[in-house]
């Protein structure tokens, strides 16, 4: 198991990964619109997607769990 | 053993018999242990550093002096310390190797006494001072003469400090007051998985807060890389870290008072960029890949990165340009959007003064949307530590030179090398947003009255964006001022920069007579 987690506060404006989805190490599974910047959340690892804890438009605060990974 | 020599030819036998013994440390048992680990000898250290056969030794016979706990019954040639000079790509460098294999490469008062003597012959030499470190700590059996020994290494070290450049390895264990003297040094490598540094080991932590970690989740190469930023460079083993040494000196003067070595690698100064002036993505809120566009711009094959794996948002390196020696510092849109925080400001300070202790001009690309907000940022004293930047930028005495390519808003256009700041030369591309903030903030702000009496909000918040955006999201009212020195495309940064370095290159700056300043440590 393996937390994706928001690198700062900010709004997510694009949840691209689903649960069941397999990810590889530097794919996208978010973006966070904060400081005037769009930001992709990438993964630091390979896996399957097993929980996604935000949807977009929702305000995260840092270190918020964004996906959960197996 | 033969008996005491006699002849010539004995004599010349008895040193070849010494000399043999020395060179064996701990001997063959420890040797081997030592391989085991995947680690190589502090002998076998030096040799990979420095060119071959260039090193010669100090000190090789020289013992503890201690006679307590049987100490005086364990002699071993050296006292777990290798120390002498050589040539790393033919130009001078002094070194320490500590030898884990002799008493563990505790310090003892004999063991400080090498170490100080090449550290003192450095600096007379005008020439780096290389430390490769693998040590259990003080030699408890010298007891306050093995803390006297640290003391005297500390003094040096900070006596040192932008004379020559110091370097230190981390090969092995490095606890307690050890760690201090690497701290001072100008960079800190270390090698995943078989080094660490610490000031209190897991066992004292686990007595006085009953937390239980290992060395290496406390202090291994990866935390003080990614998480405290005390180590600037981390190698998979003990072969890389020392060709990573060697690279890194190749961007270093030797001493304070030379210019660092150029380097021509056939990459012409003419060289343009065309896919650059695509390379600044439409969308101002979209990210880019920053260090692409350094590496674009730079020599070929010169890009070397400091501290890659801490305060990400910024982006640190030495580099070359039109063979020139150039330190670049660049915030990094694709983390935390680029925004200047702690880390990245400490990352920075640090960077540029060393730049500037060793004569090396600074290229600043800046896309910072300001300083990142917070409690913990607050908290944790961004005040002090962003004021380091500024701090850095204006004691500069090197050329500096900057380089705007998209957002500069608010004190962080300011911090980030501006002219203000003592900068020579200021560029920014068509693409750069200077402005006091962004323009969603400045409307609601400046806008506020004119806002709660719009009929259509929405519509007269979107024209007065577009109208700010217009206005003061550009670089033209920062050139209109001066602020801005031209105007640039692209493509022809490259040039532009080399340019720009080479009217610099006989820079001369005065400052007032002072003892020092006091910089917001």
């Amino acid at each position: 198991m393996a937390e994706i987690k928001a690198p700062m506060g900010g709004k997510v404006i694009k949840v691209s990964v689903k649960v069941g989805d397999s990810i590889a190490e530097d794919d996208e599974v978010a973006v966070l619109e904060a400081m005037k910047m769009e930001m992709p959340i990438l993964s630091e690892e390979d896996g399957t997607v097993a929980e996604v804890k935000v949807e977009a438009g929702q305000t995260v605060e840092a270190e918020q769990v964004l996906v959960v990974l197996n | 053993m033969a008996g005491v020599p006699v002849t010539t030819r004995e004599k010349i036998e008895d040193l070849k018999r010494r000399d043999g013994q020395a060179q064996l440390g701990g001997g063959p048992e420890r040797i081997e242990a030592q391989h085991a680990k995947g680690k190589m000898t502090a002998r076998e250290r030096v040799q990979a550093l420095l060119d071959k056969d260039t090193f010669e030794e100090f000190d090789r016979f020289v013992v503890h002096r201690c006679t307590d706990f049987g100490m005086e019954r364990q002699k071993i040639p050296g006292d777990g310390v290798v120390t002498g000079h050589g040539r790393i790509n033919g130009r001078q460098v002094f070194v320490f190797s500590q030898d884990f294999t002799v008493f563990g490469g505790s310090l003892s008062g004999t063991f400080g006494e090498k170490v100080v003597k090449v550290m003192d012959l450095a600096v007379k030499a005008g020439a780096p001072i290389i430390g490769l470190n693998d040590s259990g700590g003080a030699r408890i059996q010298e007891g306050v003469v093995s803390l006297g020994s640290y003391g005297e290494i500390f003094r040096r070290n900070v006596l040192s400090s932008g004379v020559v450049p110091q370097i230190s390895a981390i090969l092995g264990p490095c606890a307690g007051g050890a760690v201090y003297s690497p701290a001072i040094t100008d960079f800190i490598f270390m090698v995943d998985q078989t080094s660490y540094m610490h000031i209190t080991g897991p066992a004292v932590i686990k007595t006085v807060t009953g937390e239980e970690v290992t060395s290496e989740t406390l202090g291994g190469a990866k935390v003080h890389n990614n998480k405290s930023g005390v180590a600037q460079f981390m190698a998979a083993n003990d072969e890389e870290c020392l060709e990573m040494i060697r690279t890194l000196l190749s961007y270093l003067p030797s001493n304070w008072e030379e210019k660092p070595p150029d380097k021509h690698v056939g990459d012409p100064a003419s060289r343009t960029a065309p896919e650059l002036d695509d390379f600044i993505p439409d969308n101002p809120k979209t990210p880019y890949n920053m260090k692409k566009l350094i590496k674009t711009v730079v020599d070929a094959d010169s890009f070397f990165e400091v501290s890659k794996g801490w305060g990400k948002n910024m982006i640190t390196a030495f580099a070359r340009l039109g063979g020139m020696v150039v330190g670049i510092v660049a915030n990094n849109p694709m983390h935390l959007a680029g925004c200047l925080d702690i880390d990245a400001s400490r990352k920075c300070a640090r960077f540029v003064r060393f730049c500037d202790a060793f004569n090396i001009p600074v290229v600043t690309f800046v896309d910072v949307p300001g300083f990142l907000p917070g409690i913990q940022q607050e908290y944790g004293g961004i005040i002090c530590h962003g004021s380091k930047v500024i701090y850095a930028y204006c004691e500069a005495t090197v050329p500096l030179i900057t380089l705007i390519t998209r957002k500069a808003y608010g004190g962080a256009y300011d911090v980030m090398g501006s002219k203000h700041h003592g900068a020579d030369i200021n560029f920014a591309y068509p693409t750069a947003e200077i402005a006091v903030m962004g323009p969603e903030g400045a409307v609601n702000i400046v806008f506020r009255k004119e806002l709660d009496k719009a009929a259509d909000k929405a519509a007269t918040y979107q024209e007065l964006v577009s109208e700010y955006r217009a206005k003061f999201a550009s670089p033209y009212r920062a050139a209109e001022l001066g602020y801005i020195d031209e105007i640039i495309l692209p493509s022809q940064t490259r040039g532009k920069l080399i340019r720009a370095l080479e009217a610099l290159k006989n820079k001369r700056t005065f400052r007032p007579v002072r003892r020092h300043g006091n910089v917001p440590l």
